[in-house]
């Protein structure tokens, strides 16, 4: 392990131009100077075309000259793509060092940074700012060397040519570099002045907007269109001298440059005249001039973008210049094996801006115990467990573990040896298994993960047992579709499972399925699902590709259906566009929604298009998306529009119909459902059930989980079927997990890690009774004498058995003993508790 | 859901039924519209066989509950008796309160038929809530002035007889 280098926001952005480019800015050096030798051919070219080949009349020269000409120009093209290239490689790769360098620091400032950082602003740095910078890296080397190269290779060339008007006509350049840098501060100004005006603008738009009840109210429109009028005149003349700035900028420049031919013509004219200038060297002369500009103009840009460059480099790095509060990995030695035993010595924390919320902290811990932190919302018992755990650093006195400061280990130390579960766990996109894992990975970062030894197959089934998930992620293993191919050999298991759950529990769990019924309407499945009624075989007759197949299309008008179900999808997309149309695409908004998040914009389009035109006038894409969404429509999921009983007679009807139809034209397309057949469509569970849950109350969840557990057993199918389970997607943030789900994953995952100090900070707080039973039975049993826990307890019920239990109130322990020692005193525990 | 549920020929959805529900309940009658139907997009319905528990107590379910229709008993438990507190009948609202916060139950309530309740869940609840954080002082409103409307009813009514429980009113006064 490397000692840190500079960190990355200390690095000057210049730094960023060679380090890991050096190969790359090194051939772009000798691209540059072939190139500037490429661009001053032509000049000569056209001198000896003019003077040497049209004035001796000389074809052969004519050609030879042109065709060096063309060679050199095609040349110069080629390596300017080139360069390019290599400018573009150097700018992205600065960027993306940049971000990921930026990132990791970032990862690593105290916790209290992001109490005042919005997450948008981390992401606006990251994202957006830094593409500018890396934007100026690229050009960095090639810019400024091309065109100073470049103009130098003109100078000296024109020089050559004729010293006098070279000198002289040149001498408009110095002009412009004072006159141009004068005007543009004219325009930073006037620009200065814009932006404040249009904010005052913008707010006052806001403010009237958000008022406009009280000025329909007033009949005000006069007093607000006077107000917003007068901004908008002062914008008006702002913008108008802003602009004038602006193309004084550009006039000026513009004007000098052109005066370079005119000094070229006048006097270069007179020399030729006189003798004393060849006409060849002036046409030189005054394409030389000519092709001055680019470059002059290219540096002019470049300048612009080193400022803006530069301005958003420093702000960006500025703003996360923190220091992290502690180093994250010891540089020359190994993370230390701490014992768990734990000292605080009058420690005290106070905040940035000078409140103290913890003081005068002492107790301490013999490795093994439990001790439990109780108090008021505030008292400071998180925080205290944040301090003990170096999520926050304490800012006074000692907190000793196995006799090292806590505020002297490094992160690794800590994850080494602590794990903690927080009071909001989080959880992050991917699947159980990578949540589950996410604990031990990190502590087996860098080492080797053999030897390291992540947990098995068994450990982790332990560990859902103990934690209480177990049942969630074997719904989650239910819930998945298998694949032929795939779970073969699991298909019969399944289908035995099926028959004992119809002899064991089909009657008594009745009320909560939905059995698939030839004869009945399937509430809780989708219209084509109830249309097709089986599984299809043809990739033409899975839901996704349904309104893409022609014959189940002229199936559709055949039985009728073609109209009402486009007419159910339009008022399904108009329902669920008027709910959803604002929210944010969270699973929790979308669960019962026919539309997923990543369709509705295209749907919000649809509805407004809706308002103006009549179903028969859309497009035939945009009716085949009504009709897509109206064969989606589940009657017992998607609550904003209702089945009419006419249209669910005529899918009955269809049902009928397309079975007839397709047994006739082709009846390999589809597997009806059948007791005996194994329906991949649709999940295990479904399978098991052959039919669907009408519910999702805990009772009726209770009931099934347990009747399923139970076959499951008997057919040794339970750890196949979480095993499944675990490869859940929990969704962004874990937003398709419940707040108890997240919660269990998180103590699960610290529960795998097995750390010798545990600190859990109001860790049950989101679980039912049973959970938070089994979990505190398990502290006070298996982690025992095993590891030192320290508990931030929410509910008093839990601590009796602990054996310390420090009162907290206004960052102080008041009283710190075994619970029996506390009540025994009739202290602040006793009237916690409510005997007082 | 049968057919015979649904024999109208232009029904009603689920959502415009719970939406009128919501509309006559304290908790939620002074939202705007556009988060009223968010918050009856939200809800779910369930069904509960008779003496089957809505909920318990001690248990922290964060759900509120409405009594579409059946009816239920208000139970609380101490020192393993069981003491009925009263009915609860169709239309009634219960456990506003613990949408806002985690509280953990302090009666049980049983159906005493077959009872089918409107269902809103705090994390649901929450989230919503989330994305109109101007509606929470409204929310609040309605709870304090619901408190102190309870509190000033039963003072009127009955607080001649509560003898000795006489020095525990005031709930309004938290």
């Amino acid at each position: 392990m490397k000692k840190a280098d500079i960190p990355v926001v200390k690095r000057s952005l210049f730094s960023w131009v060679f380090a890991g480019n050096v190969k790359l800015q090194l051939s772009l050096l000798v691209v540059i100077a072939i190139m500037v030798f490429a661009r001053v051919v032509p000049l000569e070219m056209q001198k000896r075309i003019v003077n040497e080949a049209i004035n001796l009349r000389n074809i052969d020269l004519l050609i030879r000259y042109c065709g060096i000409y063309l060679a050199s120009v095609v040349f110069f093209s080629a390596l300017k793509y080139v360069t390019n290239i290599i400018q573009t490689i150097i700018a992205q790769r600065a960027t993306g060092n940049m971000r990921k360098e930026l990132y990791h620091h970032i990862l690593t400032l105290p916790l209290g940074f992001f109490r005042n950082t919005q997450p948008g602003s981390v992401v606006n740095s990251l994202v957006g700012e830094l593409s500018m910078p890396g934007n100026f890296i690229g050009m960095a080397v090639s810019a400024p060397v091309t065109n100073v190269l470049t103009l130098l290779a003109f100078a000296v060339y024109l020089f050559w040519l004729n010293p006098l008007l070279a000198a002289v006509s040149l001498s408009i350049y110095p002009i412009v570099a004072f006159l141009v840098p004068m005007l543009q501060k004219k325009v930073n100004r006037a620009n200065k002045k814009r932006v404040d005006a249009a904010r005052t603008l913008s707010s006052r738009i806001a403010e009237s907007i958000t008022g406009i009840h009280e000025i329909h109210g007033n009949g005000a429109y006069r007093i607000e269109n006077k107000k917003y009028d007068r901004l908008v005149s002062r914008l008006e003349k702002i913008r108008v001298v802003w602009s004038l700035y602006r193309f004084a900028v550009k006039t000026s420049n513009g004007f000098f440059v052109s005066l370079g031919p005119f000094i070229v013509f006048i006097l270069g004219g007179y020399l030729t005249i006189k003798g004393q200038l060849e006409l060849g060297a002036l046409v030189a002369f005054l394409s030389a001039q000519e092709r001055l500009y680019d470059p002059w103009k290219e540096l002019i840009e470049f300048y612009q973008v080193y400022q803006d460059g530069s301005v958003t480099y420093k702000r960006t790095m500025e703003f996360f210049d923190v220091e992290p509060d502690h180093a994250i990995e010891p540089y020359d030695r190994a993370p230390y094996d701490l014992e768990p035993s734990l000292e605080v010595k009058d420690m005290s924390f106070v905040t940035d801006s000078g409140i103290r919320l913890l003081d005068g902290i002492n107790l301490s811990l013999n490795p093994g115990e439990l001790l439990a932190l109780v108090g008021f919302s505030g008292s400071g018992k998180s925080t205290l467990a944040l301090c003990i755990g170096q999520l926050y650093k304490y800012t006074g006195g000692h907190v000793l573990i196995g006799d090292k400061e806590v505020s002297d280990l490094t992160k690794k130390d800590m994850v080494q040896n602590m794990g903690f579960v927080a009071q909001r766990p989080f959880i992050f996109e991917g699947t159980i298994e990578d949540n589950l894992l996410y604990s031990c990975q990190a502590r087996a970062d860098g080492t080797d993960p053999e030897t390291d030894g992540l947990p098995s197959l068994d450990d982790i089934i332990a560990v859902l047992h103990q934690t209480g998930i177990f049942v969630d992620v074997l719904r989650f293993g239910l819930n998945t579709k298998l694949v032929h191919e795939k779970h073969k050999e699991l298909v019969d298991v399944i289908i035995r499972v099926r028959e004992n759950f119809q002899r064991d529990f089909g009657e008594e769990l009745s009320d909560y399925v939905e059995f698939f019924d030839e004869n009945q309407y399937l509430f809780y499945s989708s219209v084509s699902e109830n249309l097709i009624f089986g599984t299809p075989n043809q990739n033409d007759f899975v839901d996704t590709n349904l309104c893409n197949n022609q014959y189940f299309l002229n199936f559709l008008k055949q039985a009728d259906l073609t109209r009402p179900l486009v007419s159910l999808g339009s008022e399904l997309a108009r329902q669920t566009v008027d709910i959803l149309g604002n929210l944010p695409p969270d699973a929790v908004f979308f669960q019962q929604s026919p539309i997923g998040p990543e369709e509705l914009d295209e749907f919000k389009l649809l509805v407004e298009r809706l308002k103006r035109q009549k179903l028969h006038e859309l497009s035939a894409n945009n009716h085949k998306k009504l009709l897509e969404l109206g064969m989606r429509f589940v009657p017992g999921s998607h609550k904003m529009v209702a089945l009419p009983a006419i249209l669910e007679n005529l899918i009955l009807e269809g049902r009928a119909m397309f079975r007839q139809k397709i047994s006739n034209d082709s009846p390999e397309a589809i597997t009806f459902y059948d007791l005996s057949q194994y329906i991949y469509s649709q999940t295990i569970l479904n399978n098991i059930f052959f039919g669907k849950t009408t519910t999702v109350s805990p009772q009726a969840q209770e009931k099934i989980n347990q009747s399923i557990i139970q076959l499951l057993i008997e057919e040794d199918l339970l750890e196949t079927i979480i095993e499944i389970g675990m490869h859940y997607d929990v969704g962004t943030k874990g937003d398709r997990l419940s707040g108890g789900q997240q919660q269990k994953l998180a103590i699960a995952r610290i529960f795998l890690k097995q750390p010798k100090l545990l600190i859990m900070d109001e860790a049950t707080s989101a679980l039912d009774n049973n959970s938070q039973t089994r979990i505190q039975n398990l502290l006070e049993t298996r982690w025992r004498e095993k590891s030192t826990v320290i508990s931030v307890a929410h509910r008093l019920d839990t601590i009796k058995n602990y054996d310390r239990v420090a009162v907290m109130k206004a960052g102080k322990i008041l009283e710190i003993g075994t619970y029996d020692e506390l009540i025994a005193r009739k202290g602040m525990l006793y009237e916690l508790v409510g005997k007082k | 859901m049968n057919s015979s549920e649904r024999n109208n020929a232009n029904p009603s959805s689920e959502l415009e039924d719970n939406l009128e529900i919501l509309r006559q309940t304290y908790f939620f009658s002074g939202l705007p519209l556009e988060t009223l139907k968010v918050f009856a997009y939200l809800c779910t319905r369930e069904k509960f066989k008779k003496d089957e528990y809505i909920f318990k107590q001690h248990e922290e379910d964060g759900r509120a509950f409405y009594i579409i229709s059946g009816s239920a008993i208000l139970e609380r438990q101490d020192n393993d008796t069981s003491k009925k507190i009263r009915d609860c009948a169709e239309g009634e609202f219960l456990g506003g309160l613990t949408l806002l916060g985690e509280v953990r139950r302090l009666f049980s309530l049983k159906a005493a038929k077959d009872t089918i309740c409107l269902v809103l869940e705090r994390e649901k609840f929450t989230k919503a809530i989330e994305q109109f954080p101007n509606i929470m002082p409204l929310i609040f409103k309605a709870v304090a002035q619901n408190i102190d409307f309870w509190e000033e009813r039963f003072l009127a009514g009955r607080a001649d007889m509560c003898g000795e429980c006489m020095v525990n009113l005031g709930v309004s006064l938290i």
